[in-house]
């Protein structure tokens, strides 16, 4: 029995897609809650009681094969019994009538959880801290990182002047220091002001909203498929890492951090090889910045590796590592102890996190180790891509830079253009599969970690019944 | 909107209703100790332990004490050690009926609960079947007069980091009127330049605190120790009032004093942030930056100016919503001519976001507003328990008078021990009270000793003490509160 089945023996074998239904039930309630809740990005109204496994209920009665799964952030399943246990337990209970604020009185149990996490920490570390979302993570790990530049410069643990706790008031330097993040075109960290101002994949992101004037390099743009185009890639590398260089060695300020993705998802899927991660790692420690990765996306077991960056090794490995969606929880990882600010209440605030949150991280974890699913991933990864390969022959056109060999099932393509690409993915839903877009013209695949073969056909099937009609 | 919440009660109506109400603390939490229980010291030898223990792994400088929060119930906290305090301090005010409220164990063991925590929504592109029904009955239930929408958020941050957003967008597309964007604004905006990259501002106070990532963090003007090396807009403040008590006995100082800083607000509006302040955002009372009262004529004077200058007004409640004050929210007790634009809320609420009256700001696009699970259904589970529990048991009315009582004891204990409390302020504010030690190293050991006789208790500011308990706190706690203050003054 796989993994899947054991913990969905009622998963549904095929979608169900009403030919009947246009929706209606989604509709209407689409516009009850738009009244009082912008509602104009939903899909569908979702009925999460009813959905299983890998399937998503909508209120029209469809159930859809989910390759979307909440913007990839559904690790396990819709209602995987596991987590049920963890949210019925105990502990859990107790979590959420009564949230702490953890930075003054940590609970009991705080040491336990916390370590439960550890577990799962990328190679190298073992530390974190704890967050709300994705943005949140990212914006906390950039505090650590001024914190940590300025007490570099400072001294650790030593006083400020006078004039640092004059000019801080007025938001003015030296004591709001000009320091900069660089990222990197095409990325996306986030949509508050500091998380804003590094995303740079669409302008509908951050349009009308103050931002940082802080740099941005060049992702590699490679040539797919990569074996063929061995050359180009690394000359590409190698004219992205020059870029990286010149902005560390020109830019008006000093660059902290280096903020980058594994794979930049909501730019398009954009890869980057692990000689181009460890130039980035090797030009951060000359200059004395560090070097953030942010796994919110890539994170937890999709990329087959726990952590996407681990495919790379680098060495040293990068000095904080972002996380949410997936896990649930949200933070960062990191080891240097000098990470951690030199005086109390400088990396704080209400919660602090929620532990609510980080015990379900912790029993994903668990699961997801237990059953060894991001080598399951894996695997079910490189049938799928192989299938994607050879309807590609068949539909090269709308099959673009088939992209994610190797990295599970964080697949990706392209289509000719947008609106082919938009009226994709709604001939995909009729044909019984959700699924999501990225950047302008890309097709990108966020299944769950119970996602397997049987699933993989069915995605399959439904793509080539979708290409067979065009 | 919630009648019952809202009502303005008359002062015999509270009365009569806090005699009805005051045993909400005992009919629920029937176990509840009714004075401190102490064994040890506090923290003591098995939290000591424990606590360095967490330090491995977790930055416990800022713990008071570890926390055993299964033995916690109603007001009272218990650590490690089995030591249970009344607690008035409460999570940093987020925790509104007190630990281990039945109401929430039972949410909390809903299937509703399990499936909201488990299958956690991408809630713009696919909401659950229930959420329209799960806020109607919560969060907008509780909506403040004039507002009939909400955005969801996680935490106070958060919230008012999206509320300016939304302010930023409305400016940005009036001034834009009915074109689109153009493609300078779509190319600048991506160099995080303008016209695309906005370069208005947020407009806050001196003193203020409201949050601390980039955008609130900005705004936050408390202490320098929250701000320190991280880069920051250079974005305008303006003076608080700085009020002298008792206020009866200053009313034209106080009075000058408020309309210095309303003309100061006005001078930097017109004169350097001309046309380029989106919005101002204000406490009720300026919590982190020491229990900062103004009255309710300053901030219809903050209203009437940003009206004038079409600048958006931002209440933000995240410490004082809730029924804290005695209304459900703070800024009721000023009956605004025009209700706020928007007011961000978090904390005791759990969930987080802000409400909002002008449609407009919701941005006239879609995916502007937006992020991967833009709020949290279990959080909104647990509001609508807190806005149901609130209203059944007549909280608001009930913290009132309790305030009020508690208030009254306060000022004649602190007659006897003038250089030891000064500045009570928060009457007629519910339990939002607070006062001043005469110096920080004062606060610090008045704090220690409330603590050494088994009350939690919080400060703010420079020396200033403030009391944040639950909404089940009664008069009861009151006796007990005051008897241990008058304990550790009589020591001092
Ligand atoms: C790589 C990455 N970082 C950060 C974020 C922001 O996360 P959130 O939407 O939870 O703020 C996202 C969201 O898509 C992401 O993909
Ligand atoms: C008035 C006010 N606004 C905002 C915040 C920030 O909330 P959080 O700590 O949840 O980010 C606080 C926290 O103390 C607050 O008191």
């Amino acid at each position: 029995m796989s993994i899947c089945e054991k913990y969905f023996p009622r998963e549904p074998s095929a979608p169900v897609v009403s030919s009947s239904s246009t929706g209606e039930a989604s509709k209407a309630e689409i516009k009850t809650l738009d009244k009082t809740f912008d509602s104009r990005a939903a899909y569908f109204v979702a009925d999460y009681q009813k959905s299983e496994g890998n399937y998503i209920a909508d209120v029209d009665g469809n159930l859809y094969l989910d390759v979307y799964a909440q913007i990839a952030s559904i690790p396990l399943g819709y209602n995987n019994p596991e987590l049920i246990k963890t949210a019925k337990s105990d502990k859990m209970i107790r979590a959420i009538v009564d949230r702490p604020a953890m930075g003054n009185f940590p609970g009991a149990d705080l040491k336990e959880i916390t370590l439960k996490l550890l577990e799962f920490a990328p190679k190298g570390q073992d530390k974190l801290w704890s967050g709300l979302s994705g943005a949140d993570a990212v914006e906390l790990a950039f505090k650590a990182v001024f914190f940590w530049y300025q007490s570099k410069k400072r001294g650790y643990a030593k006083p400020f002047t006078a004039e640092e706790n004059e000019s801080v008031m007025k938001n003015q330097a030296p004591g709001s220091p000009e320091l900069a993040i660089l990222s990197f075109e095409r990325s996306f960290h986030g949509r508050l002001f500091a998380s804003g101002s590094t995303t740079c994949s669409k302008p509908i992101h951050k349009m009308d909203l103050p931002s940082f004037k802080w740099p941005k390099a060049q992702y590699p743009s490679y040539k797919y498929p990569l074996e063929e185009h061995k050359e180009e890639n690394k000359r590409e590398d190698e004219r992205c890492l020059k870029i990286v260089e010149d902005i560390f060695s020109t830019w008006k300020c000093p660059i902290a951090g280096l903020l980058i993705e594994p794979i930049q998802s909501e730019g398009g899927d954009n890869h980057g090889s692990a000689e181009f991660f460890q130039g980035l790692r090797d030009i951060t420690i000359k200059h004395g910045a560090l070097l953030i990765m942010d796994e919110v996306q890539t994170g937890v077991g999709a990329t087959g590796t726990f952590w996407c960056h681990e495919h790379f090794n680098l060495s040293p490995p990068p000095d904080l590592v972002t996380f949410s969606k997936k896990f649930q929880s949200a933070g960062y990882f990191f080891h240097d102890p000098e990470l951690v600010p030199d005086f109390a209440y400088r990396q704080f605030n209400t919660w602090c996190g929620d532990p609510a949150r980080m015990i379900l991280a912790g029993a994903i974890g668990d699961e997801i180790v237990k059953h060894d699913l991001a080598a399951k991933a894996q695997e079910v990864g490189d049938y799928l891509f192989k299938k994607l390969e050879s309807l590609q022959s068949k539909y090269p056109k709308y099959l673009q830079n088939l992209r994610g060999k190797n990295r599970a099932t964080f697949i990706a393509w392209d289509l000719p253009s947008g609106d082919a690409r938009n009226k994709f993915l709604s001939d995909m839903r009729a044909a019984g599969v959700n699924i999501g877009g990225c950047a302008e013209a890309s097709v990108r695949l966020r299944p769950t970690l119970v996602f397997e073969q049987k699933h993989a056909d069915i995605l399959v099937a439904a793509i080539e019944k979708v290409l067979g009609s065009y | 909107m919630l009648r019952s919440v809202h009502r303005t009660t008359s002062a015999a109506r509270i009365a009569q209703l806090a005699k009805r109400y005051s045993s909400y603390a005992s009919s629920v939490f029937p176990d509840e100790p009714s004075v401190p229980q102490l064994k040890t010291e506090v923290p003591g030898p098995i939290g000591t332990q424990l606590n360095t223990n967490l330090g491995d792994v977790f930055d416990n400088r800022a713990a008071y004490f570890v926390t055993d929060y299964y033995n916690s119930i109603g007001n009272y906290i218990s650590d490690a050690d089995g030591n249970k305090l009344l607690d008035v301090y409460m999570q940093i005010a987020s925790i509104g009926l007190g630990y281990n409220n039945p109401a929430l164990k039972q949410v909390a063991k809903l299937d509703e609960m399990t499936t909201a925590l488990i299958n956690r929504p991408a809630l713009a592109c696919f909401p659950g079947v229930d959420y329209q029904k799960v806020l109607e009955d919560g969060i907008l239930k509780a909506a403040p007069p004039g507002m009939t929408k909400v955005w969801t958020a996680t935490t106070g941050s958060d919230a008012n980091e999206t509320a300016f957003k939304a302010a930023f967008m409305l400016q940005a597309a009036r001034d834009r009127g009915s074109r689109d964007f153009n493609q300078q604004e779509l190319i600048s905006v991506m160099n995080n330049e303008a016209p695309g990259a906005s370069e208005k501002c947020i407009l806050s106070f001196d003193k203020a605190f409201h949050g601390r990532l980039f955008g609130s963090l900005s705004t936050t003007r408390s202490k320098a120790i929250h701000k320190l090396d991280i880069p920051a807009f250079p974005w305008p403040k303006a003076p608080f009032p700085a009020l002298k008590y008792p206020l009866k006995d200053f009313e034209n100082e106080n009075k000058q004093e408020e309309n210095r800083c309303l003309e100061q607000l006005e001078d930097i509006i017109v004169g350097k942030g001309k046309g380029n302040i989106a919005a101002l955002i204000v406490e009720p009372v300026q919590s982190e930056g020491g229990d900062n009262h103004a009255s309710a004529s300053f901030f219809q004077g903050v209203r009437d100016i940003t009206l004038k200058h079409n600048i958006f007004m931002i209440v933000d409640e995240v410490q004082t919503g809730v029924a804290a004050t005695g209304k459900f929210w703070a800024h009721e007790h000023w009956n605004l001519s025009t209700p706020p634009d928007m007011v961000t809320f978090s904390k005791k609420f759990q969930a987080a976001g802000f409400y909002f009256r002008d449609p407009e700001l919701q941005p006239r696009q879609a995916y502007r507003q937006f992020n991967t699970w833009c709020g949290d259904p279990s959080k909104a589970l647990i509001a609508r328990t807190i806005v149901q529990e609130i209203e059944a048991n007549n909280l608001v009315a009930a913290t009132a008078s309790v305030g009020d009582y508690l208030f009254n004891n306060l000022s004649s204990l602190f007659e006897k021990y003038p250089g030891h409390a000064s500045n009570i302020r928060g009457q007629n504010m519910g339990t939002f009270i607070a006062w001043d030690s005469p110096n920080a190293d004062h606060r610090a050991k008045f704090l220690l000793a409330c603590r050494a006789k088994g009350v939690n208790i919080g400060g703010c500011g420079e020396a200033a003490i403030r009391l944040r308990p639950s909404l089940a706190f009664n008069e009861s706690h009151a006796d007990v509160l005051c008897g241990i203050i008058e304990n550790v003054l009589g020591e001092m």
